[in-house]
Formats: structure tokens, sequence, C-alpha cells
């Protein structure tokens, strides 16, 4: 499995599939196949909850093909707890700014085609 | 790292911007010989041409080096088509100007180019946002609106700025754009009509957002040898600088500064021996009106957090403290996005060389492009002083 398709089959499990560098131990996303840090090729898996705060987010009216039915919708940027990483994604039913604001607690809940999915907790 | 050969820009030339109705090849084409007629030469003293260009596709047209050469009768000629998002036309002339300070080529064609509009609205939200880190960012939704949106409220919450101030970069570069014949936006606008547009992507309304465009720009970039040899106006480009940012917003230390801008700026001046304090005035990426302050930042101009007190003191106006964007920018001038950073090329030299009409920056020696591809994952930026 890619690692791409384990992110999401995590993310489909409310989770968040990290890689932490067993040479520095700095944190990634799993997409990252050398450090940051270091530049060193070994990870070890370290599953996160998806909780944090939201960092910043936009309310989109003008949407891309295939979420013109979704619209208004939020993109947002989630700070996720514990650690320096943040994880975008597609927040539902949100329509104006007074539906959500900046610090906001969230959680990642699935993954499908609307990418990955966080809601407010 | 030592320049075997000094690099000028000796010709330049730009067709309108805006919806236009011939084809990307006609379009590259024209704007290739305008700059070639600018510069006084001959297509033969041509020796590689490199095009910069994002959606060639959707004009029917892919592999345009060729089509552009067999047009100016140099098919034998090389070509080279560079892809960088929006920062495609930058980064093409960075790698023409670094051919020709090795000493590869003495004159070469650098054309940018674009055609999109005829796509419609929803082809080029959807497609555009195959520029970002679609994984984490398209996929779950982001337009390029609705990305410079989240830099936007990040602004917002993090410093002292209000959106009427974003609006004040609109009506600003709407203003310079009225001056600019070849501008897409040639409108005068208030904060009334930023404020009362339609949202795109909270808190970015149209009014804060540039304009899909079509359009082509060229330039002609030589040897200095050559350009003296030719004995037309030229412009020297004495700083060359580019830089990247982790390709999806998530992954920026700070949500309000672009890492690829500072780290090609710091490059740029460093080559030219000289510091943000010494720029005349610059055409920087001023795709929606929060990345011009953000820019005006990232490139010393202004303190962090500083660049939207410049905005309300009317400090980036024409002929202030610093002129940013005199053709209007991408915000007024347009944004056809293979062609725009070849487009500021272009502005600069006309304003260096006293063909800036009335938007012409008083008594300007240094002037400084600024572009970017997506949001600022891939930037050039480039110094040039008057001859």
């Amino acid at each position: 499995m890619s690692v791409e398709e384990q992110l999401i089959q995590h993310a489909k499990q409310g989770k968040l599939l990290t890689h932490k560098c067993t040479d520095c131990g700095y944190l990634h996303l799993s997409t990252a196949y050398y450090c940051l840090k270091c530049g060193s090729k070994g990870f070890e898996d370290t599953i996160l909850d998806g909780t944090g705060e939201i960092a910043t987010y936009t309310i989109i009216t003008v949407a891309p093909a295939g979420f013109e039915k979704y619209t208004p919708y939020a993109f947002v940027v989630l700070q996720l707890d514990d650690t320096h990483l943040r994880i975008s994604g597609f927040m539902p039913e949100i329509a104006t700014p007074a539906d959500l604001s900046v610090g906001t607690r969230a959680k990642i809940t699935g993954f499908d085609d609307r990418g990955i999915i966080i809601e407010k907790q | 790292m030592t320049l075997v050969e000094k690099v000028c820009v000796l010709g330049a030339g730009s067709t309108k911007y805006g919806k236009l109705h011939e084809s990307i090849a006609d379009i590259m084409t024209q704007a290739s010989v305008s700059a070639i007629e600018s510069a006084g030469i001959g297509p033969k003293d041509i020796k590689a041409s490199y095009i910069s260009n994002v959606f060639g596709v959707a004009d029917k047209q892919v592999h345009l080096g060729p089509v552009l050469m067999s047009r100016l009768g140099i098919p034998d000629k090389p070509s080279l088509t560079i892809e960088s998002a929006c920062g495609s036309g930058s980064v093409s002339f960075r790698e023409a100007f670094a051919n020709v300070a090795a000493g590869f080529y003495d004159c070469l064609v650098v054309t940018g180019v674009e055609k999109v509009t005829h796509t419609g609205t929803e082809w080029t939200t959807t497609y555009f946002a195959y520029c970002s880190d679609f994984f984490y960012e398209g996929q779950a939704g982001a337009s390029f609106p609705g990305l410079f949106a989240s830099m936007a409220r990040a602004y917002l919450t993090e410093f002292d700025a209000t959106e009427e101030d974003f609006a004040r970069v609109a009506v600003k570069n709407h203003d310079n754009g009225l001056l600019n014949p070849k501008a897409h936006m040639q409108k005068k606008i208030t904060i009334d009509d930023v404020m009362n547009s339609p949202v795109v992507a909270s808190p970015l309304k149209l009014y804060d957002c540039c304009p899909f465009s079509d359009g082509a720009s060229s330039v002609i970039l030589c040897s200095e040898k050559f350009a003296k040899d030719n004995g037309g106006d030229y412009i020297e480009v004495i700083g060359s600088g580019r830089g990247g940012s982790p390709a999806a917003l998530q992954g920026r230390e700070h949500l309000t500064t672009i890492p690829s801008t500072k780290i090609a700026a710091e490059a740029a001046y460093k080559m030219a021996g000289l510091t943000a304090k010494d720029i005349d005035f610059a055409e920087v990426h001023d795709c929606f009106t929060v990345a011009e302050i953000v820019d005006t930042e990232d490139l010393g101009f202004f303190e962090k957090g500083k660049g939207v007190v410049a905005v309300r003191e009317g400090r980036t106006k024409l002929n202030s403290d610093i002129s940013i964007n005199p053709s209007g920018g991408l915000k007024s001038k347009g944004h056809p996005i293979g062609a725009t950073g070849v487009g500021q090329v272009v502005e600069v030299f006309d304003q260096l060389t006293g063909n800036a009409g009335q938007r012409t920056v008083k008594d300007a020696k240094i002037g400084l492009t600024h572009n970017f591809g997506a949001t600022g994952a891939s930037c050039a930026v480039h110094v040039f002083q008057s001859v």
C-alpha cells in the first residue's frame, strides 16, 4: 500500500498516520520519504488522534468541479495537538464566518471524495 | 559563482492582456515579434528560446517551442517549454539568464503565454487547483482563491489589519492599470466596490482576486557584448535568485510568510550587491490583494505585519515611497499565468528605458520583479538596473 493509501486508511478511522525519524525524532506527515531535518530515510509510524485547533480557514463559495453540490463549505488548516504538524481538510456545513473561528477545536473524522474530512468537536 | 557574461534585456513586448480571440500560437508569436522589433534585431540573431506556459492543452497546443521557432523562420534552433505554475515566466527567464551568463548563448528569446479564458470559470478554478499540493489541498476542495483566503484569514488574525486594507491594494493597482493600455482591467474602483463585490472565498471577494487572463509577453535576453554591438537601448540584469517553499500551506512555519520569496530575494540582492532599500520600484506577485502585502514584507520593503500599514498610508502608490506594481500588477494588468513573470520584465524594461508613459516611476534606476508559482511553492526574484 502506498503512503497516500495508508494515510487515507487511517483518516477513514479518524486517525492521522505520521512518520517519526528514527535518527533525530522529527515528526512528519506520512507522505515524507526523507527527514526534513537530517535527511535520514528511516521512519517509524506514529498514529495521532487527529485533534487540534483551527489555524486558519476559508469558506469557499466559488468551487472547483465536483464540489458545487457542497457549496458553501470550509477548507481548513488544523494545528494538531502536541506537535508542530498541521493538516488541511474539508469541513462540511460551514456557511458564514460566524460558523467557525480560528482556534476552534476540531478533529479528523474521515476521508471520501472531499479529501480528508475535519469536523468541529 | 562567477558569471562569464553580464546579461542584458535588449527588447521587450507584450500582447494586450485580457480575453483574446487568437490562438495560443498566434499570441505567443505576436509578443515574440514585438520583442524582436523592440530589440532592433532579426530572428536569425536568436540562438534558442525559453517558453513558459501552464495550460497549453486548453488551446490544443503543447510543445510550444518548435511552433514558435517555426513561425519565426528559425525551426532549426533549440527550444524548451517550462512549467512552474504561475511562476513559470520568471523561472523560464532565470534559466535563460543562466545560459547567457554561462556563455552558452549570446542572444535568446524568452516568451511566456497563456490562453484559458475560453474555458470558463469552472474549468480554470478546477485546473488551477492542480497547481496546489493536490493530495492535501485541491482534493479537499481548496481553490486558489481559497488558499490565499486562508493566508488572508491568518494575516487578519495575526496582525492589525482589516478587509478594507486588502481592498486598498486593489484600488491602487486599478489606478495604475488605468495608465497601462495593455492592462486587462482598465476600470477605476473604490474600496466600497471591493467590499460589495461577491465573496469568492471568505475573506476574499471578487475584486480581491486577479482575473483569469489570456496574453503573451516576450523579452530578448543577451550578453552585454551583444547588446553593445547592437546599439539599441538595453537594461542590465544584476541579480537573480530562486527559492522554494513547502508545497502545501500546512507545511509552512508561518502562514503569513512565503519562504521562497525570502530565499529568492536574499540571493538576488546578494548577487546585485544591493538591499531592499535600493529598489526604486517593484513588480510583485499580487494574484490576490493579501499576496501583495505579504510580498512587500518578504521582499524586505516593510517589516512583517507592517506591509498593511504601508498600504493604508499610501506608501506603495505610484511615485510614493516605493512604487509597487506600477503596471497595475496581476490584479489589474491581468494574470495570463505562463506570461506573467515575463510580463513583469517587460514592465521593468519599459520603465528603465523611458517607455512607460503616464505610469513612469520618476528617476527610477533599479527595478525588481517577483513572481511565484501556486501559493509561493516556487519563486524567482530578479533585479535590473538602467544602463
